[in-house]
């Protein structure tokens, strides 16, 4: 009997200190990637971007000393592995954070996130995830949500007050037609409303929205129906993959629409892909430079690029530089909830709120001042604009091409919206 | 004299119930009940991750269930199974919210009218057979995806439409634990009911049906009521599987309901056995353990010797959607009757042992 006693005794407090001890040792972090899905061609580089910014915090010291043990899933972009794969890290002991993936799940997934108290730093910049309280009235409540990055609808308000001063900067009257294109998915719907009624505003004639997939394909009746209609300004709501094809198709229908995309509308590998018929498409960017540009955290960037790259002769694009901010935020906000009562989701969650015009150490010129409030989850009202410029071929590596400038990111103008109330989570 | 017997002998009934149990011998229905007595304790015993596999396959379980009474008993064909199967996630989750039914009542209204919906859908089937209906039910697919898509009042368009979590009596249901009380008690209903159907007249019918529509047509067997009769129930049971499906994810979302996932039913029933009910949960089972299996197994072998001699990488995941398909043609290559066959011939090998042939 006393034996028996003992012997559970013993094991019980061993199991204790086992479990106390590795959750002591140990910050487990979910990642939702679409490494195979319709978003794959951005999502690749975004999440290595992310994985490398965390493996490297982790050699540097972790969060106050302890391992972030990331678990990386690639969901393909299907909404009920997503919820599955969050079922699974809500369950007994509960992941810290969650570094999410994409709009259609991260919408569908705020109301768990809040029941849990588990935050999540997605990849989508949807407005409708940027109102923690609900107090702007058209979207949910989302207070566990965040993002690094202007919201969707805030870049496509961006690209519309330089669209307007373009119009007339360019000598023409009469209104400017503009058209929103994109996929019937809700990532690029989005910033559809938004966008049309800025427009409106603005003197746009809103034109009716174009339809085009998330997977390359053949676009040409769409750019036949973009051509007919005249649009002067289309947004391109879908990511770099499919705004090829549509590129493309239209370069060859002879559209002559000034094309704007989202921040995963272009990139430096589509424009390789693209060739001439990306020059001239106009983007924001999330980040102060891209890669290789002069500031004092590109250092900072290509240490963590050599986690993944050890000879360091890839060329990042501006999505991967993106994931390194976006993880190093979140490393920064379970680093400060560490020291500040512990790394559970609620302390991350408060740790979001440590700063105003955030940016992570080291990284310097490149993450753009970012601050999260309790009631506030847009960390930026400002649009960075650039435009691609591709000259000549691009057949070569993605690094020549961009030393002996045939690929060129060229930044056109920086855009300060107002903070408006009325366009909080819309 | 020496006509071969299609009855073995020592098989006679001496009794109308004897002929018409379900289970054999008493043997096998205690079996069934112990079984599900002893199922009942699984949401304290297993982990969270378990009980939702768990749910899963009693989903999937009960919407091939329905394409099993269409496919193995009625001899038709379906590859437009997933769109009624969120039909049926869609109106659970929009007659809870909009006309704030009780999730209770919701699930089996929500089978109801996706029943009503597969009635008008299994019209053609009065008058196509085999590749046509083949093509029609694919319509059928396709026309209820793009309604999915489009019909904002309905299904709140392209953004995933929220349901609202089960509860009874005003005590709400949180969690997988309580959950799967209410899908195992939905199986369990749903298989003794298709179980009854097929020892009735109307699933004789049926059977006849798909034996040979001819013969049943001249005994007096109305075909068209029939077939229609089979799209409707194969309709209710789907609509039935997606409410649980919605309620259970709390979020409907178009993905889950596209071509590929009629295909995975398909897969379930061949996989299971055509044409037989205990098949078709075994080839749920199958089905929904492949890709987790794969998952785990792509997951030991990133980073292993194994990844970086081959040099695959990222490619483990595609490397698993190519698994899942190989499998699933070596087992028709292999095991063309199903699961619920073979499960037949290793009991007869061990009533037999050693005697077995």
């Amino acid at each position: 009997m006393t034996i028996n006693a003992l012997l559970r005794t013993t094991s019980l407090a061993l199991l204790l200190a086992g479990t106390a001890g590795a959750a002591q040792a140990q910050i487990a972090i979910g990642q939702l990637a679409d490494l195979s899905g319709p978003t794959s061609d951005v999502g690749t580089p975004f999440s290595q971007g992310v994985a490398d910014a965390f493996a490297w915090a982790n050699k540097n010291g972790g969060a106050d000393g302890k391992k972030l043990n990331v678990d990386m899933v690639d969901y393909s972009y299907q909404v009920p592995r997503a919820i599955a794969q969050y079922k699974k890290w809500s369950g007994g002991d509960k992941v810290a954070a969650i570094m999410g993936w994409g709009t259609a799940d991260t919408e569908a997934l705020t109301g768990f996130l809040a029941d849990d108290k588990i935050p999540d730093m997605s990849a989508s910049y949807a407005a409708a995830l940027s109102d923690p309280k609900g107090t702007g009235g058209k979207a949910k409540a989302a207070p566990y949500n965040f993002f690094y990055g202007p919201t969707y609808s805030d870049a496509l308000r961006g690209m519309l007050t330089w669209a307007a001063a373009d119009w007339k900067s360019k000598g023409k009257s009469g209104k400017p037609k503009y058209v929103h294109m994109g996929a019937n998915h809700p990532y690029p719907n989005a910033p559809k409303e938004a966008g049309e009624a800025l427009a409106k505003d603005l003197g746009f004639e809103v034109l009716p929205p174009i339809v085009f997939a998330l997977a390359p394909g053949d676009f040409s009746a769409q750019c036949l129906t973009l051509k007919s209609a005249g649009a002067d300004y289309a947004y391109l709501g879908n990511t770099a993959g499919s705004n090829i094809s549509v590129l493309k198709a239209c370069k060859t229908a002879g559209v002559t629409a000034q094309f704007m995309g989202n921040v995963w509308g272009m990139d430096e590998n589509a424009a390789k892909a693209a060739g001439d018929a990306a020059d001239g498409v106009v983007f924001p960017l999330r980040t102060a430079v891209a890669w290789g540009g002069n500031a004092p955290g590109m250092k900072t960037v290509m240490d963590i690029s050599k986690i993944s790259d050890a000879a360091g002769t890839a060329y990042r694009p501006v999505h991967y530089v993106t994931g390194v901010c976006t993880a190093l935020y979140m490393k920064e906000a379970i680093e400060w909830a560490a020291k500040n009562g512990g790394a559970t989701g609620e302390n991350v969650k408060k740790g979001f709120y440590q700063k105003k015009d955030w940016v992570p150490a080291g990284m310097e010129g490149v993450c753009n001042p970012s601050t999260w409030t309790e009631a506030d989850h847009r960390p930026t009202m400002k649009v960075d604009i650039y435009r691609m410029k591709v000259s000549g071929a691009t057949d070569g590596a993605l690094n020549d091409l961009v030393k002996n400038g045939a690929i060129k990111l060229e930044k056109v103008t920086s855009i300060d919206l107002p903070r408006k109330p009325e366009w909080l989570g819309w | 004299m020496a006509t071969p017997s299609l009855i073995p002998a020592g098989d006679y009934r001496t009794s109308y119930a004897a002929d018409t149990t379900i289970f054999p011998t008493a043997a096998s229905r205690n079996a069934v009940i112990v079984g599900i007595m002893l199922i009942c304790f699984a949401p304290q015993v297993l982990s969270e991750y378990w009980l939702s596999i768990l749910i899963q396959i009693g989903i999937f379980g009960i919407a091939a269930l329905g394409l099993n009474v269409l496919v193995g008993f009625t001899g038709q064909i379906s590859i437009g199974h997933a769109a009624f199967f969120g039909f049926g996630a869609f109106t659970s989750a929009y007659l809870s919210n909009r006309f704030s039914i009780p999730v209770f009542f919701a699930i089996p209204l929500a089978g109801v009218v996706t029943a009503a919906v597969g009635l008008i859908f299994g019209l053609p089937a009065a008058r196509l057979k085999g590749l046509y209906l083949v093509i029609a039910t694919l319509a059928a697919q396709y026309i209820l995806l793009d309604f999915f898509a489009r019909a904002e009042w309905f299904t709140g368009g392209s953004v995933p439409a929220s349901a609202e979590p089960f509860s009874i009596f005003g005590m709400r249901l949180r969690g997988d634990r309580q959950y799967f009380y209410v899908v195992l008690t939905y199986v369990v209903a749903c298989y003794v009911l298709v179980t009854n159907l097929m020892r009735s007249r109307d699933g004789r019918a049926l059977v006849a049906v798909r034996d040979h529509y001819l013969s049943a047509e001249i005994m007096g067997i109305n075909l068209t009521k029939y077939r229609t009769l089979s799209f409707g129930l194969a309709a209710f049971f789907a609509g039935v599987g997606g409410a649980l499906y919605a309620h259970y994810n709390l979020v409907v979302s178009n993905e889950g309901f596209g071509i590929d996932r009629s295909i995975i039913f398909l897969a379930m029933i061949i996989i299971g056995g055509i044409g037989s009910i205990m098949g078709t949960l075994m080839g749920a089972a199958f089905m929904v353990l492949l890709p987790e299996s794969m998952e785990l197994l792509s997951a030991a072998l990133r980073g292993s010797p194994i990844d970086q001699f081959l040099g695959l990488k990222n490619n483990i995941a595609f490397l698993r959607e190519f698994a899942i398909g190989v499998i699933i043609i070596a087992f028709l290559i292999f095991e063309p009757d199903g699961l619920a066959h073979r499960w037949r011939q290793i009991k007869t090998y061990w009533k037999l042992y050693p005697f077995s042939h």
